[in-house]
């Protein structure tokens, strides 16, 4: 099991924000969805995901609602806000940037 | 509320997720129980999730604060006996520190009720024998017209008026002031004028200038008060000026008046004709330096003036040096040292009460350690935890802190009322927020230091380990009780230091008490009457009044003996009289035979008790066509002529060519009176009958001893003096009783308060002990309980907890006497025929604070013997 400090610091708001870029979705349909795109790699714990859904709420980059989902139960569904957007497109950059340099490093020495 | 909604909804949320998950476990074809566990596995802790994601919704934070704070307080309130301990203890602190600091802030910080007080200097003649002396007032005036240093420059002498003509003689507290005295001091009048030079020469000085008080309390504050005649002292004055309210008075040393709003007329000195005479000493010098010229500079100008004034004057000038010292120094530098040695026991004080708040929340914290350890193993986040424990010790110190203010706000005010009533600026004193908030935020600190880092520890231990280890441990651990052993140690030698301070006061007070006064006070009252110039106009009519009132009073019923002097024991009379020559010594030794100078009646004497060592009293006999004679002190004999009985048959004069008539025989030889009962020893003394005296005195004390009521007898003084004039006014009604209190009033209160927190000290040491004694005694219940079991006898186990305190304690007695050794000197000053390493008071405060330590071991040792053995056993 993938314990969160696995993941580079700050990166698990990235793939929640860009998960949820897609479509409202429920919690476990966040840690579902990275799963499975990540091809099994990336394993987000619950004890990790509902503080960080939690806290993304509290920033205002999310927004969360009470709805049935297909199955007729109902569910905690996030989307994201406008703020959230930006937000997402501001950590991208920074994703970007940071993976480039990386990469550079790598490929260099 | 919304807080239940969010929990209900989190729970929700998880529940569907655990749904979620075990839904999908069935789809991928597990069996449906393992696909639940598989589900709940890797859920992780349900409670430790909630607690995240309580604490990542910032909003909640002043709501779990709340929560908190009530938690703290169900908690406190489980432990009564430790949370009023610890808050007493927080509260007496506070309050007792803050009160204490307060008066110190009044009396010795806050500046002086002058504009830019630090200006002002106050002027002195010094010589080796004086180092403060009163001036001359041609030497003022001379100051005056060459004054280059100062803005203003006055000088002034004690002149209190009787006001009559206005119901009532009263007699008003007064001084003769030159032009320039208020502006020196930066206050105007708030109606009319200031004087001025003019009102200095003869026959203009007949103004007064009144203060608030009188100007309310006689004149019913009269809007056109000013240019109107009153009588003082028998003679027509106009009032010129009214003194805003709340004008003090600086201070002053001859014939002193207090300083505060002591004075109630002021009047200008007259430079009369016949002032020619540099030889008399009575004025007192202030100026206000110049903006831009240093006390150094002001100092070296005076040097030069006054060795110029030495050419011009060399008879006597000579042998004064000027002396410039600023005003705030010579009102508190009396005061200083009693008050720094208040302020080291308030920040003693202070010490012990943080040791001790800090002792028992770690003694507190060792006791949670294991609560501390289960919660954190229940899932409760660190930070939760660590935020409880906080909430705690804040709930403790702000209980503590509103109660330190109550106390501080009442200590303040018992302490004014207690204060001497000469002790400087008492009026100045006030709760002092500022002092409060600073000791409210050290109680604070302690408490949050103390109450955090146990928290903080007990967050970051290993869990397994302190739950293993505190199901069957026998002792707290090691470190943690280090420390307190440590503040316990600490908290009895600084008890310890303030015993000594305290111990040795008490003795040196008790010295004081015990020394022979050299009079006896019982029974004896005292008044005071002044007889204005303007109607007594020569010394005869003088003397022929208190001749006649003695006389008087003597012949009434129930009086013992009724006599008059110049001054009363221990009121501070100060009148030294230079430069006499002793028949058959070399007058070239002129300059060293001095004398305080006093008159005495016949009756004077006897009436306060002074008794007669050699020769005779005064009598009737001893008048203006009898040959001059005079008592001296015992002091005086020895030092003048080796003994009492050589003394008896000596002459003086103060005549530098002597003729036959101008020789002054010694005829008796009194006992020695201390001029202030905290000398070791009495200034020499000279006394001049009353019907001979050179002076002509026209306020004079009037002692009597009789056998009726205090106030029978005062009344007898009143009527008496007023059937001889009734426009007089009888002032100063006291006892001698009382006079003799007011001498004892500085050491005693001093005394008072290092007794006071010598007290607490004690107290918050003895808490210490047993706060920490106790709870040891608490963790080893289960091996005492063994013990008992396997036959050890009550006594054993109470000699074993008792000689751990005990142990403590030595260690804390043997710093503290070491380190009040190393502090004496600090004392030395304040003390009275003790030395400051005296060997009694150190013994007894060591055998002291053993005792209390022993008996502050005692309770928890018999608890420990008390538990019966299966109980102690169970009780894991």
């Amino acid at each position: 099991m993938s314990k969160p400090s696995d993941l580079i610091q700050g990166t698990l708001d990235l793939l929640i924000l860009r998960t949820l870029s897609l479509e409202p979705m429920h919690g476990w349909a966040v840690a579902r969805r990275i799963q499975q795109v990540s091809e099994e790699v990336l394993q987000v714990t619950q004890g990790a995901l509902y503080p960080a859904l939690h806290r993304l709420e509290q920033q205002g980059w999310l927004r969360a609602e009470w709805r049935d989902t297909e199955t007729g139960r109902e569910a905690k569904f996030y989307a994201l806000t406008k703020a959230g957007r930006v937000q997402l497109e501001k950590e991208l950059a920074q994703w970007e940037r940071l993976s480039h340099a990386v990469g550079l490093v790598i490929r260099t020495v | 509320m919304r807080s239940g909604v969010l929990e209900r909804e989190l729970d929700k949320e998880l529940r569907f997720h655990l749904d979620a998950e075990t839904a999908a476990n069935l789809r991928s074809g597990l069996p449906p129980a393992e696909a639940h566990l598989a589900a709940i596995r890797r859920l992780g802790g349900v409670a430790q999730i909630q607690e995240e994601c309580r604490d990542m919704r910032r909003t909640d934070y002043f709501e779990n604060f709340v929560r908190d704070l009530r938690y703290a307080a169900r908690n406190l309130a489980r432990i009564p006996g430790f949370a009023v301990v610890i808050v007493l203890t927080l509260a007496l602190s506070i309050g007792a520190n803050s009160a204490i600091f307060s008066v110190i802030d009044g009396v010795l910080l806050r500046p002086l009720p002058y504009p830019q007080a630090d200006r002002i200097v106050r002027i002195f003649f010094s010589s080796r024998q004086y180092p403060k002396f009163a001036l001359n007032p041609l030497d003022v005036r001379d100051f005056r017209e060459r004054n280059r240093s100062f803005a203003s420059l006055a000088a002034i002498t004690r002149n209190d008026r009787q006001l009559s003509g206005e119901g009532r003689p009263e007699r008003l507290s007064g001084f003769s002031v030159t032009a320039g005295y208020f502006r020196v001091l930066g206050i105007s009048p708030a109606r009319g004028r200031d004087f001025t030079t003019g009102d200095e020469l003869p026959g203009r000085g007949k103004q007064a200038i009144l203060s608030d008080r009188v100007w309310r309390s006689r004149f019913g504050a009269d809007p056109n008060v000013v240019g109107r005649k009153i009588v003082l002292d028998a003679e027509p004055f106009t009032i010129v000026g009214v003194m805003p309210p709340g004008v003090k008075h600086p201070g002053n040393e001859y014939h002193a008046v207090t300083d505060g709003e002591t004075v109630d007329v002021w009047t200008p000195f007259t430079y009369s004709a016949d002032l020619t005479s540099r030889g008399s000493h009575y004025m007192e010098g202030i100026a206000r330096l110049k903006d831009g010229v240093t006390l150094a500079q002001a100092q070296a100008d005076m040097d030069m003036q006054v060795s110029q004034l030495g050419r011009e004057h060399p008879d006597n000038i000579k042998g004064w040096q000027p002396l410039l010292v600023p005003l705030y120094q010579e009102l508190v530098g009396p005061s200083r040292r009693l008050l720094l040695v208040l302020l080291g026991a308030v920040g003693l004080v202070l010490l012990i009460a943080c040791a001790n708040a800090a002792n028992l929340l770690l003694a507190r914290a060792t006791a949670r350690q294991r609560e501390i350890a289960v919660r954190a193993a229940l899932g409760a986040a660190r930070s939760r935890l660590v935020r409880q424990m906080l909430a705690e010790s804040l709930l403790i110190s702000l209980l503590g802190g509103c109660l330190g203010i109550g106390i501080a706000v009442e200590g303040v005010r018992v302490l004014a009322s207690l204060l001497p009533p000469d002790f400087p600026r008492a009026h100045d004193i006030h709760v002092n927020f500022a002092v409060l908030a600073f000791t409210f935020g050290i109680a604070l600190v302690t408490g949050l230091l103390f109450g955090l880092a146990p928290a903080l520890q007990a967050a970051r231990t290993d869990l397994q380990q302190t739950l293993r280890e505190s199901s069957r441990s026998s002792t707290a651990s090691g470190r943690r009780l280090w420390l307190r052993n440590a503040l316990v140690i600490g908290e009895v030698s600084l008890a310890c230091v303030l015993l000594i301070g305290a111990g040795l006061m008490l003795r040196s007070f008790v010295n004081m008490l015990r020394s022979e006064p050299g009079f006896r006070p019982q029974h004896v009252l005292t008044a005071s009457v002044a007889l204005p110039a303007a109607k007594y106009k020569t010394k005869a009519s003088l003397m022929e009044f208190y001749d006649r009132l003695n006389a008087q009073l003597k012949s009434l019923p129930g009086m013992r003996s009724a006599g008059s002097g110049s001054d009363l024991p221990w009121t501070g009379w100060d009148d030294n009289l230079g430069g006499f020559t002793i028949q058959g010594k070399d007058p070239a030794t002129n300059d060293e035979h001095n004398a305080r100078y006093h008159v005495a009646s016949e009756d004077f004497f006897q009436t306060l008790g002074i008794p007669l060592v050699r020769g005779r009293w005064f009598t009737l006999h001893d008048n203006k066509d009898a040959p001059q004679v005079i008592i001296i002190n015992r002091v005086a004999a020895r030092l003048y002529w080796g003994s009492d009985d050589a003394a008896v048959g000596g002459r003086i004069t103060f005549n530098d060519h002597p003729k036959e008539s101008d020789w002054i025989t010694v005829v008796g030889v009194v006992g020695d009176v201390k001029d202030h009962p905290n000398r070791a020893t009495a200034e020499p003394g000279i006394w001049w009958p009353l019907l001979q005296e050179p002076f002509g005195f026209p306020t004079m004390s009037v002692a009597v001893r009789g056998e009726e009521s205090a106030a029978r007898v005062a009344e007898q003084v009143r009527s008496t003096v007023s059937s001889l004039d009734p426009d007089l006014a009888v002032a100063d009604i006291r006892l001698m009783d009382e006079i003799a209190g007011a001498s004892f009033s500085t050491p005693r209160f001093a005394l008072f308060l290092v007794m006071l927190f010598a007290g607490l000290a004690v107290t918050l040491a003895a808490i210490g002990i047993y706060g920490v004694i106790s709870y040891s005694v608490s963790q080893r219940t289960h091996e005492f309980g063994l013990r008992m079991a396997l036959g050890a006898k009550p006594w054993h186990v109470v000699r074993q907890v008792m000689s751990q305190g005990v142990n403590l304690a030595f260690v804390g007695i043997a710093i503290g006497v070491a380190s009040a050794m190393a502090l004496g000197r600090v004392l030395s000053s304040l003390l009275y025929e003790v030395s400051a390493r005296d060997p009694v008071t150190f013994t007894a405060v060591a055998v002291l604070a053993l005792l209390v330590a022993a008996a502050a071991c005692y309770v928890p040792a018999r608890r420990a013997t008390a538990a019966d053995p299966m109980t102690a056993l169970r009780s894991e």
